[in-house]
């Protein structure tokens, strides 16, 4: 069963210079499934990530989230959309810096008028999965990088979304702490079978991912699946990109002949 | 593009950030203008008003600039460092710190010079207005717009100093040595628990104690008070502002219960971190906004003393002169005159006062007939007095005397004539002040008044007598203009200390009262000018400090917008963040001047007989209705600001 279906998905920016960001595009995402979206800068993919999680809305085509087009609600019912069925992670961590910690994981739940007992014990059972115990009351500008992204992900995935979505989450973080919260990532989509769509420009990311999508120019490029071997998938993932021809990211020296 | 093109630039295209900086630099100019223009102007330079003129509006005019320092100093401050960024990249390029400096000075100095350019032509466009009002609050006949350097001079001098004292002071909050964390941009320094409980408590102690002291003043102990208080409700406010506040925000953040709701979490936090940011400018807000409730309030109040004036005061002109006065006849003929050329209808009444000495006190009592008083009482439709042989009446001298000789019952002999009298009544009307007649005053009947016939004791016949002529006139406030030969020998007597060798007195209640009226309302008028422009500042410094931290903002709203935050909650953290930063201080502000008021009132009610309840009310209502306006042209902006994507 597909949990997000993109039927062609067109966005076309007005103005001094008309711009078609995205054309034509389709592709579905399965429950539970672990996709990422890859292409060249300038291909469309942080377009395509604010339409689906619906801050922007496509000059034309359908975009249907858990059988609900968001983009036929009404504002109200748009924000409470966002709040229950949503979680999103940035690629500079977008902590509220007067917050701490704990206040910034729990703060979907609150808005949500959680009563306090279900906060607490999601805000428990959360923090035990990304190891985040010890630095509850810490406020963000006093952790380091792998941390707040860590945060952010508690922030995202704590009221339970149907649909988690990850704009270059690993963009800003050492290849440790990069590690760390891929897999991190992954473990979460495996055992709570949490759907998440990442965009990114790290070919080591997708990686990690059930099935890359590469898009060019805001249309459909190519899709691959994962095999058995890490290694081969991201080998695999390096040919389509040199394909592609674009410059993506900073592997521009190790692209095959 | 040379190094000042650079900086020219610099400043036009940031000329959104630099509105509010500027257009409070131009009210405040404009305002110091005008003060001076007023002050220096050669009209009233021969006026008795200009020495309280002059003096009220330097210190308006000292007042201003200081605010000015401050409000400029601070606003300079959060400037620069929101623009860290780009002074990081500039450093990168290798500009020298002496050089950076220069460029901060000249964009200092373009605002600086245009807001005095501006400031001084709307100044001077609108000093006739401004003479306008002043001289009809003064009615003098004209107060032509003229021209001279000196208002010109202090302005520009005044204000060209400020700005160079801020631009060089505040240079110095640019850190050079780490060019990573300018780079990096403004990061907003938010450590949590810099307070402490027991200043925080101490704060809120002194508080309650200045106020309990205010509420509960007393005569006794006027001078303990009147030392303590200030002091006590300063220093309170301080620690109010940088402990008590986040002490008591951080204990209502440990209640998780009420805490984590819906948006509150996200208002509460911000709120801790904008009054822990802004703790020294809400202090100073707090401050003057007291001080200029103060002024604008005890200011108004004294007008209403004016409207208390002819209840005080009902006899529209006295003359009042010894029997041996040459000048008698020509004088009384005179004034009869000028009311008649003035087309005045009036109505002349002559007294009799006689001097006795009061066995009781042994003190001078002046004594007047019942007829007399009941022909002015026929005139006003006070009551009437009917006294016996033997009988007599006190008249008050004052609203307050009233209740006091109300309970008098005297029995007591004039001494001079053996005359027994008791006195058990007192008049309900107030007809005389007391510098016409003096707080002594008694009726009796005309029996009793054909009786005295022995001068008082230590005078001769000629001195124990008095005529008193009384000009009723019904338009009492047109008499201004009159007697105006009579008041200037009274003013030059009084001035070489003979107003005792004068066989006359002559008093004006028209005349008077214009003089008191203008001076209140001048004064008046130049506190309220200055009051808008604290108000106008210290909204223009909120508005900067949100221009200045929006960018984060926009970003913060952005996260909040995608965690799906409806468009009227975003509102309600809008104004949960403003409202605390606009009527936090001002709200403290009204509270101390609420009970700086019960102490004044004590005050007032010892010089003169007056409630100031209702004035103040109105007063305090009328600032409020503006700062709410303000609030809501501000958050209309901020608004529109943060939801723009």
């Amino acid at each position: 069963m597909s949990i997000l279906k993109i039927q062609d998905v067109t966005k076309v920016y007005e103005g001094k210079v008309t711009h078609r960001a995205v054309n034509q595009l389709s592709f579905e995402v399965e429950n539970g499934e672990f996709l990422a979206v890859m292409g060249p800068s300038g291909s469309g993919k942080t377009t395509l990530l604010n339409m689906i999680s619906t801050i922007d809305t496509p000059t034309s085509g359908e975009i249907i989230v858990n059988d609900i087009k968001p983009h036929k609600l009404k504002k109200n019912d748009l924000a409470y959309f966002r709040r229950r069925q949503l979680g999103f992670v940035f690629q500079d961590f977008n902590l509220l810096q007067m917050l701490t910690v704990e206040e910034n994981i729990v703060l979907p739940l609150t808005l949500d008028d959680q009563n306090l007992e279900t906060m607490e014990t999601r805000l428990q059972y959360v923090t035990e999965q990304l190891g985040l115990e010890k630095i509850l009351e810490k406020r963000p500008n006093e952790i380091s990088g792998g941390q707040a992204q860590k945060t952010a992900i508690g922030r995202a995935i704590i009221h339970k979304p149907s649909l988690l979505l990850a704009d270059e989450p690993t963009g800003n973080l050492d290849s440790k702490s990069s590690k760390d919260v891929l897999e991190l990532l992954r473990r979460i989509n495996k055992h709570e079978n949490t759907t998440i769509v990442m965009v990114t420009h790290d070919p080591i990311a997708a990686s990690y991912c059930d099935r890359v999508l590469f898009i060019k120019d805001g249309e459909y490029f190519n899709e691959i699946y994962k095999d058995n071997h890490r290694q081969t998938f991201f080998q695999a993932i390096l040919n389509v990109l040199s394909l592609l021809g674009g410059h993506v990211g900073d592997f521009s020296t190790v692209r095959l002949p | 593009m040379t190094f000042r093109q650079f900086a020219f630039r610099n400043v036009i295209r940031n000329q959104r950030v630099y509105a509010a900086f500027f257009l409070s630099s131009v009210s405040s100019v404009m305002v110091f203008f005008i003060y001076s223009m007023l002050m220096f102007h050669p009209k009233v330079e021969d006026e008795f008003l200009r020495e309280i003129a002059f003096q009220g509006m330097f210190g308006a005019e000292v007042i201003l600039v200081l605010f000015t320092l401050f409000f400029l100093f601070y606003s300079m401050r959060a400037f620069l460092e929101a623009r860290s960024k780009e002074f990081g990249i500039l450093l990168q390029l290798g500009i020298e710190k002496r050089k950076l400096n220069k460029l901060i000075l000249f964009e200092t100095m373009i605002i600086g010079i245009a807001a005095i350019i501006v400031g001084i032509v709307f100044g001077y466009a609108f000093s006739k207005f401004f003479f306008m009002i002043v001289r009809e609050i003064l009615q003098i006949d004209s107060l032509p717009l003229y021209f001279s350097w000196k208002p010109f001079a202090l302005t520009i001098g005044t204000f060209t100093s400020l700005f160079v004292i801020i631009s060089s002071f505040s240079v110095m909050f640019i850190k050079d040595n780490n060019l990573v964390n300018l780079l990096r941009g403004y990061w907003r320094n938010e450590q949590i628990a810099k307070y402490s409980v027991w200043r925080g408590i101490a704060g809120l102690l002194l508080l309650t104690m200045a106020y309990v002291m205010a509420a509960n003043i007393n005569k006794a102990y006027l001078i303990v008070f009147v030392s303590l208080t200030p002091p006590f409700a300063m220093i309170g406010t301080y620690l109010f502002f940088t402990d008590s506040v986040p002490f008591i925000l951080s204990r209502i953040r440990r209640h998780r219960k009420w805490y984590w709701h819906k948006y509150r979490i996200i208002s509460l936090a911000k709120i801790s971190s904008i009054m822990r940011e802004n703790s020294r400018m809400f202090f100073i807000s707090c401050m003057v906004s007291t001080l200029a409730f103060l002024a604008v309030g005890s200011l108004s109040s004294m007008s209403t003393f004016t409207h208390q004036y002819h209840q005080l005061n009902p006899l529209g002109m006295v003359y009042s002169s010894k029997i041996d006065n040459p000048y008698e006849k020509t004088h009384v003929s005179g004034l009869i005159e000028e009311l008649e050329d003035k087309g005045l209808s009036y109505h002349l009444n002559k007294f009799d006062v006689k001097r006795q000495t009061s066995s009781n006190t042994q003190k001078t009592v002046k004594i007047l007939t019942q007829s007399d008083i009941n022909r002015l009482a026929l005139l006003y439709s006070y009551p009437v007095v009917n006294l016996k042989p033997g009988e007599a009446m006190f008249l008050p001298y004052s609203m307050d005397s009233i209740d006091m000789l109300k309970k008098k019952n005297v029995e007591t002999v004039l001494q001079e004539n053996s005359i027994p009298l008791t006195i058990n009544k007192v008049y309900p009307k107030v007809l005389f002040s007391p510098t016409e007649l003096g707080t002594n005053v008694i009726v009796v009947s005309d029996e009793d008044f054909r009786l005295i016939k022995e001068p008082m004791v230590g005078a001769n016949a000629n001195q124990s007598t008095n005529h008193i002529f009384v000009f009723s006139v019904p338009e009492w406030t047109e008499t201004k203009d009159i007697g105006q030969n009579l008041d200037a020998l009274m003013t030059e007597a009084y001035m070489t200390n003979h107003e005792n060798d004068l066989p006359f007195y002559f008093e004006n209640s028209g005349l008077d009262y214009s003089f008191i009226r203008s001076t209140f309302a001048l004064l008046l008028f130049i506190g309220l000018l200055a009051a808008t422009v604290f108000f106008l500042a210290s909204g223009s410094f909120i508005y900067f400090k949100l221009y200045t931290g929006l960018e984060e903002d926009k970003k913060q709203f952005d996260a909040l917008r995608r965690m799906g935050i409806t468009d009227k909650e975003l509102r309600k953290i809008v104004n949960s963040q403003l409202i605390p930063q606009f009527f936090m201080p001002w709200g403290l502000a009204m509270f101390h001047s609420t009970f700086a008021f019960m102490a004044l009132q004590v005050f007032w009610k010892g010089i003169a007989d007056l409630s100031i309840i209702r004035e103040i009310f109105l007063v305090l209502a009328g600032i409020s209705c503006m700062q709410l306006c303000y609030f809501y042209l501000i958050r209309w902006r901020y608004l529109s600001h943060i939801r723009a994507i």
